[in-house]
């Protein structure tokens, strides 16, 4: 499943970059994510993802490793978790890129998510769709958190 | 394979209510267990308690209050297929509940469980939703009525609280003037659109008093369209009949279709505005034959 997004927040590049690298407001934005742990700096997390869809709820133990890195601009990132209890893999590539456009910032981000496992009984169509509606919620609360700061 | 759990065999709503209010989110109600035990062997949820609901009386009987159609919770598909009061007032339902996945589904399954567990593919919700159904949910000493269009908030999600039971769905009868259709599509068992139309044409059969629209399979949930409705609504019977392909278009937009396996979007949408057309003729047609 690939999904892109874009974010304009009115906020200056450099504050949008340096968001995204404290990890402690930034896993605030991620719904469903907790105790995120760095590892390494700038190159190797872990985190907790839980998510709900009406009764049935996964808990993703999940490391996120930083692959590229290019200041101010872009990000490329994997992660990967498994939910032993009900027997479902979760792999998610991230490509982040920012940019100036006068006064604002766009973040967009490319990320593909597979759900493998029990989970995809389902159906691709809902994970689809939760998973659509975590990367909106994520957009709006990074949005939210640094234009509120501003 | 089942994990083990505890299985409580209350006898009244009341029990059942307490039960599940006493144990929360660790609790479940367990009817026909058709949606819910499959689940549970697969492994994607568990309950550490069972609330078997089946031994409450008084939970499955179809009975007809003036033009109110009441129809129990614990009410199998088999039990309404094969009603006579239903054939007789509620011929749609029938039709309906003849096609709800497979003959051992409908021996056990149950029209309040498949409304609870809100599988997303689940159709009965969207015929309830165009004829204007209403759904009880009791709590040890409370009771409230649910309009359907309340009732479903997104895929194997209801509005029903965690300590209360679905005990009764109403639905009221069609008018003489009316005629009521529910069409699908999909793919062996596995509705992936299904479309409901209601509609009541005036005394003198000129135009069309009111229509009901109801679309799901192709999204999360069940959902009544209004704006579709609008099309049809207080329209000569010409001009519904020309207005219907806008309603599908409508439709179509407003199921909030997901593109999966069994389709695209844009394809689900498309089906979406066909099936309204032929239900809505279907719908014009029985009022017609009535009139004869």
């Amino acid at each position: 499943m690939q999904f892109e997004k874009e974010v304009e927040i009115l906020v200056p590049r450099e504050k949008v970059w340096n968001f995204i690298w404290d990890v402690d407001r930034f896993i605030t934005c991620v719904p469903g994510c907790k105790e995120a742990k760095t590892i390494e700096a700038g190159k190797l997390y872990s985190a907790t993802m839980i998510e709900k869809v009406g009764p049935f709820r996964v808990e993703f133990p999940t490391t996120i490793e930083v692959l590229e890195r290019e200041d101010l601009t872009h990000i490329k990132a994997q992660a990967s978790g498994a939910d032993n209890k009900i027997g479902s893999r979760m792999k998610l590539s991230l490509d982040v890129k920012l940019r100036q456009q006068g006064e604002k910032t766009v973040l967009g981000f490319v990320a593909g998510v597979d759900i493998l496992g029990k989970l995809a009984a389902l159906g691709h169509g809902i994970i689809k769709r939760k998973a659509d509606q975590v990367l909106d919620e994520f957009a709006r609360a990074v949005k939210k958190q640094l234009e509120g700061d501003s | 394979m089942l994990r083990p759990f505890r299985l409580e065999e209350p006898e009244t709503v009341k029990e059942v209510s307490e039960l599940l209010g006493r144990f929360g989110e660790t609790a479940k109600v367990y009817a026909g267990g058709t949606e819910l035990l499959l689940a549970m062997k697969e492994g994607l949820v568990h309950y550490e308690r069972l609330v078997n609901v089946k031994n409450v009386k008084g939970l499955n009987d179809v009975t007809l209050d003036d033009s109110m159609m009441r129809i129990g919770a614990l009410c199998t598909h088999h039990q309404l297929e094969t009603s006579p009061l239903l054939q007789q007032k509620l011929a749609a339902l029938v039709r309906l509940e003849q096609n709800v996945a497979n003959v051992r589904v409908r021996q056990v399954g149950t029209l309040g469980g498949n409304l609870c567990f809100a599988e997303p593919h689940a159709d009965p919700g969207i015929l309830l939703l165009a004829l204007g159904a209403t759904m009880v949910a009791q709590r040890a000493n409370s009771k409230r009525e649910i309009p359907a269009e309340q009732f479903f908030v997104d895929a194997y999600e209801t509005c029903v609280e965690a300590d209360e039971v679905l005990t009764e769905i109403q639905v009221p009868v069609p008018v003489r003037n009316s005629g009521v259709s529910y069409l699908k599509f999909g793919y062996l068992e596995r509705p992936s659109v299904g479309v409901a139309v209601a509609l009541q044409v005036r005394d003198d059969g000129t135009s069309i008093l009111d229509t009901r629209i109801a679309v799901g399979c192709a999204g999360p949930a069940p959902k009544r369209v209004r704006e579709a409705e609008e099309q049809l609504s207080g329209k000569s019977l010409d001009e519904a009949t020309k207005n219907v392909s806008k309603a599908g278009e409508i439709a179509g937009r407003a199921a909030q279709a997901i593109s999966d396996l069994h389709g695209s979007q844009e394809y689900k949408e498309h089906i979406v505005g066909v099936l309204l057309k032929r239900a809505f003729q279907n719908a014009l047609s029985q009022y017609r034959a009535v009139q004869r």
